[in-house]
């Protein structure tokens, strides 16, 4: 195969790394247009019930989807009681301050997880098989990217549906844009706001289920997903769903691009110089309208 | 006035309280009935997986204790975890060293930079330290008094799993895929050096990241470049990553391996099944090894290993690289000094513990340079050794 | 009470005098250090003054000027390495660390450029790409000595006839981080100091006031910059080893945990900030099942308990449990941080005892 015959197979490639960014992106998003902070504990936490989906499948020997459900759950009561135990604690908070607690946030989980599995590597059994693939045109696709992609795909029509129709969404928008007159229009705002720590915490760790199995489940499996789905978040305009999934595809698809035909030793760092060109160019995102602060 | 005065007492007392602690004579950690024996290794962070090469020599410490410790004296071990941050590795040494009653010498402790930030500062105060727990040749170049390098050079592993693969399976592209850090720039640069000698040149070169969790157009590259066979010297995750990438993408070539992967069983487990008939080198027996000194030591892990170890090739190599060390112990005697241990170290001639035959001298500080080859079979459980332990010359 | 009524005051380089006793009394501890205390502590000492140095400086972007960087570590790293490489051409490292914090400087004015347009996360992921690219290009380019790092020269400064290498370098760090505190807290009372807070504000309303945003932003990157790399550059020289890896992302978040744990905005929050840190960092360590058993009453029990539960192997990642409580505790409590703990401090104890 010459180099440019392999170019719908690295595409492809890039569609399926991009839709995991575009997860952990949406669900950064949905928290940073409710409640204007940046979660860097996202990562971490869609790690956490990942190892919780595991120990339910391996230890507590539960069906496959028995155990995914669960360990969804557990991520929404996780990222609830983050938003209620600490977010809305905050006395007088700064952005930097919300940014810190987030990253204290993720050390305990971090620290947490990795006390109670340990650091080694594990496997992830599950039956959307890694290596058994489907053949199109010359791709080959794995059954495992074209679940990630489908998933991918299906969350981001939900959320776009869920937060731009229903009624819950609208209140999480309006939260974001004035908490005082939401509040007087009869939101609860603080509710809604742990209903988007909740929500984001599932979309993160629907993320963590396809990381896992891709790779292997460990303490580190998320950071540098997470970093890309910040990127990828940034990228779209931090406020837009729309933004965030095409972010996610682009820095997919530029970093594996860069990485097959020119170096892989710095495919990682490619996406941010695509970035900041982009930003350079559009100072808020792709798809946000710029908004400068008044005085 | 008051307020003023207050405060020069308070700053007096703040000047007197400094001045008493002033250092007094020197430590060395060997007591009537104790030695202190310090080491670092991650027990958390992105290296932790490597931490149970201290906890390894740990066991060895508890065995030798419970059958009454060398000479009369218990050996007491200081672990501290470093996280494979040269900072931490340099405070906590330092700290060992200087704080009543000290420490007689510096067992393994895991990676190249941590080991590198401190080497001087041991070597400067004539502390021993054996068996450095990274294949780097920072450690004998040049020969220093105190340390003893046990680790074979990871160049060495290269160069005789490529000399299999060409001579012995017939094999004529290879190609590379390296970790961006020093363990695998030395494996690459082996494996590149022994090709040359051959004739060939690598197919292809491919540098992994540590963060990288998506090695499709690594795979892919190896693919493109025809190789038949694959060296791989990156660490357990990207090795799975890439197995399962590789069998997506119809790709089969032979893989060849480090000694840092050759934890079959490890291994077969963690990549969902997929570490079937692939060659590595090691440079310790086998974690089922048949041998006398291996049933003991596994009888004894049976006994003391903490919940969450396993019995793992990490987890030996604590043992093996600190094996000598303990023989020094024995041979330096009941009056123990940093000189006699070194001069009984020197004398150590073909030692045999788990790893291969172990040499010092007089100016020899490289002790251990004899690894092997191994296969696992198509089930992935059974490990054959191909060739015998030997030095690669 | 901390009220300024005349210019004078505002010039004066302490505030009260009891402030003054407490400086001269921490700089005549610190200048006994190297007398006094072993190589550990001063090694620990040390390693607080870099951060210091580092916090301050970060401090004029973030405190200051109100901006966000996540990639300063590139920075410490550029400084780290200039200070090496030009050492090794046979520069003296005098001159050599200056020189090095003026490229880390340069550094810092390039990346204020696309700074310009940017806030918050925005800002946020260039700077983390800055760092993300630096340690990349520093670990893959052979000229920079690879994945192992340049080879660190020796230490050949005496400030003292008949000091050691770890005196010598105790005391040119240490007589850094003070004249950067200074340096800083003077630049902050300065037209440029003021132009400074004038954008963190409001850039809207400092450009009507004809702040040059252009410049002073860039300025405000290039300051911060410059200080970071000065101490990278001691940093290399205290280790003895430069190690690309270690400039991560991580260390971008633990500097910029100092400002804002030490409190955003004034001259000893950083240093208090810094000081938790690089304690936190080098003091934390993880429990052992031995320390459970001995909690009174339940010990045993709580041990078995963690036993069944969780890894003995794990346990030294309690520290990151810890480390994490400490700083959100902090953030939900003070939002000043260990400033605004001072400050409150300070008022309980004026009119004490009523």
């Amino acid at each position: 195969m010459s180099a440019l015959g392999s170019l719908p197979q690295v595409l492809f490639s890039g569609i399926a790394a991009g839709s995991v960014y575009a997860l952990i992106a949406l669900a950064m998003v949905t928290i940073y247009r409710t409640t204007e902070v940046l979660n860097f504990a996202q990562g971490d936490m869609a790690m956490m019930s990942t190892y919780v989906a595991l120990a339910l499948l391996v230890a507590g020997g539960l069906p496959f989807f028995g155990a995914l459900l669960l360990a969804l759950v557990f991520a929404a009561a996780l990222g609830a009681f983050a938003e209620f135990a600490l977010l809305r604690r905050a006395k007088e908070p700064s952005v930097l301050g919300l940014i810190i607690i987030t990253l204290g946030l993720e050390m305990i989980v971090f620290g947490f997880a990795s006390w109670k599995w340990g650091g080694e590597p594990r496997d992830m059994p599950i039956p959307l098989s890694p290596t058994d693939v489907v053949v199109v045109g010359g791709v080959i696709m794995s059954h495992l990217e074209l679940a990630t992609i489908a998933i991918a795909a299906t969350t981001i029509a939900a959320l776009f549906l869920f937060l731009n129709r229903s009624k819950a969404g609208l209140a999480m928008r309006a939260a974001q844009q004035n908490r005082a007159v939401a509040r007087l229009m009869g939101i609860r705002v603080r509710r809604v706001e742990m209903g988007a720590w909740a929500l984001a915490a599932v979309i993160g760790g629907i993320a963590g289920l396809l990381v896992g199995p891709a790779a292997t489940v460990e303490p580190y499996m998320m950071w540098d997903p997470m970093m890309k789905g910040f990127a990828a978040a940034v990228l779209g305009g931090m406020t837009s769903l729309a933004g965030a999934a095409l972010g996610g595809a682009i820095i997919g698809i530029v970093e594996n691009l860069f990485g097959f035909y020119v170096s892989t030793a710095f495919k990682s760092v490619v996406p941010f110089a695509a970035i900041l060109l982009m930003l350079a160019i559009k100072p808020s995102g792709l798809l946000a309208r710029h908004y400068v602060k008044k005085v | 006035m008051l307020k003023k005065l207050g405060n020069i007492a308070a700053l007096a007392a703040g000047l007197f309280a400094l001045a008493a602690p002033v250092a007094a004579a020197e430590l060395t950690g060997v007591t009537d009935t104790e030695i202190h024996i310090g080491q670092w290794g991650p027990q958390t962070g992105p290296a932790a997986p490597w931490g149970s090469v201290a906890r390894g020599t740990g066991m060895l410490f508890q065995m030798i204790n419970d059958a009454g410790g060398i000479h009369g004296r218990k050996i007491v071990y200081h672990m501290f975890d470093d996280q494979y941050n040269p900072a931490k590795t340099v405070a906590g040494v330092k700290e060992l060293v200087e704080k009543a009653p000290g420490v007689f010498g510096f067992a393994s402790g895991v990676g190249t930079s941590p080991g590198l930030a401190v080497k001087d500062y041991l070597m400067e105060r004539g502390i021993p330290w054996v068996g450095p727990a990274a294949g780097s040749l920072h450690w004998i170049t040049p020969p220093q008094k105190a340390l003893f390098s046990l680790y074979p050079l990871y160049a060495d592993e290269a160069k005789l799993l490529v000399r299999q693969l060409v001579e012995k399976e017939g094999k004529k592209k290879i190609a590379i895929l390296h970790a961006s850090d020093e363990y695998g720039e030395n494996g690459h640069r082996g494996a590149v050096q022994e090709m040359q000698r051959l004739g060939l040149k690598p197919v292809a070169e491919v540098p992994v990241n540590q963060a990288d969790r998506d090695l499709k157009s690594h795979v892919l590259l190896l693919k493109e470049s025809g190789a038949d066979a694959v060296l791989m010297w990156v660490n357990p995750t990207h090795a799975v990553i890439t197995l399962k990438t590789a069998a997506a993408l119809q790709f089969a070539p032979q893989w060849a391996t480090s000694s840092t992967l050759s934890d079959a069983p490890l291994m077969q487990t963690i990549s969902g099944g997929l570490w079937k008939n692939i060659l590595f080198a090691s440079f310790s027996e086998l974690p089922d090894a048949d041998t006398p000194q291996m049933k003991q030591y596994r009888e004894a892990f049976a006994k003391y290993a903490q919940k969450g170890e396993r019995w793992g090739v990490f987890f030996m190599a604590g043992i093996g690289f600190v094996e000598p060390m303990v023989e020094g112990l024995r041979r330096a005697g009941r009056n123990l000094t940093r000189e006699s241990f070194i001069a009984a170290m020197e004398t150590i001639r073909n030692y045999k513990g788990i790893l291969g035959t172990v040499n010092f001298g007089p100016g020899q500080r490289q002790g251990a340079k004899e690894i092997f080859l191994a296969r696992t079979d198509d089930s992935g459980t059974k490990i054959t050794q191909l060739t015998p332990w030997a030095e690669v010359k | 009470m901390d009220m300024k009524r005349s210019y004078y005051e505002d010039l004066r380089l302490f505030d009260t005098l009891p402030l003054g006793l407490w400086l001269v009394a921490a700089t005549v501890a610190l200048a006994a250090a190297p007398f006094l205390l072993g190589n550990y502590v001063l090694y620990v000492l040390g390693y607080i003054a870099i951060n210091v140095i580092v916090a301050i400086g970060l401090n004029v972007l973030v405190g200051y000027t109100g901006q966000i960087s996540l990639g300063h570590a590139g920075f410490f790293a550029i400084g780290a390495y200039a200070t090496v490489l030009l050492a090794n051409v046979g520069l003296p490292i005098l001159l050599a660390l200056p020189l090095a914090a003026l490229i880390a400087a340069a550094f810092g004015f390039l990346l204020g450029l696309p700074a310009l347009r940017l806030e918050g996360p925005y800002l946020a992921v260039v700077t983390l790409g800055f760092g993300l690219a630096v340690e990349n290009i520093f670990a893959k380019a052979s000229v920079f000595g690879g994945a192992t790092g340049p080879a660190v020269p020796g230490f050949g400064v005496t400030f003292l006839p008949g000091f050691s290498r770890e005196q010598n370098l105790y005391v040119l760090i240490v007589a850094t981080a003070g004249l950067s505190l200074l340096a800083v807290r003077n630049l902050i009372r300065t037209r440029v100091g003021r132009a400074f807070i004038a954008i963190r504000d409001s850039d809207v309303a400092a450009s009507c006031a004809g702040v040059d945003l252009t410049w002073y932003k860039t300025l405000a990157f290039a300051v911060s910059a410059f200080f970071t790399g000065l101490a990278g550059g001691l940093f290399a020289f205290h280790l003895g080893q430069v190690d690309p890896t270690s400039f991560n992302l991580m260390l971008s978040i633990l500097f910029l945990a100092m400002v804002v744990i030490g409190g955003v905005g004034s001259i000893l929050g950083p240093v208090l900030g810094a000081v938790a840190i690089s304690l936190l960092n080098l003091k934390l360590k993880g429990l052992k099942m031995a320390d459970f058993e001995q909690i009174p009453l339940a010990g045993p029990d709580i041990a078995a308990f963690l036993g069944r539960h969780f890894m003995e192997t794990g346990m030294a990642n309690i520290q990151f449990i810890v480390y994490g409580t400490i700083l959100v505790l902090i953030m939900l409590f003070e939002p000043l941080g260990l400033y605004g703990l001072w400050i409150r401090g300070k008022r309980y104890w004026r009119t004490w005892p009523f």
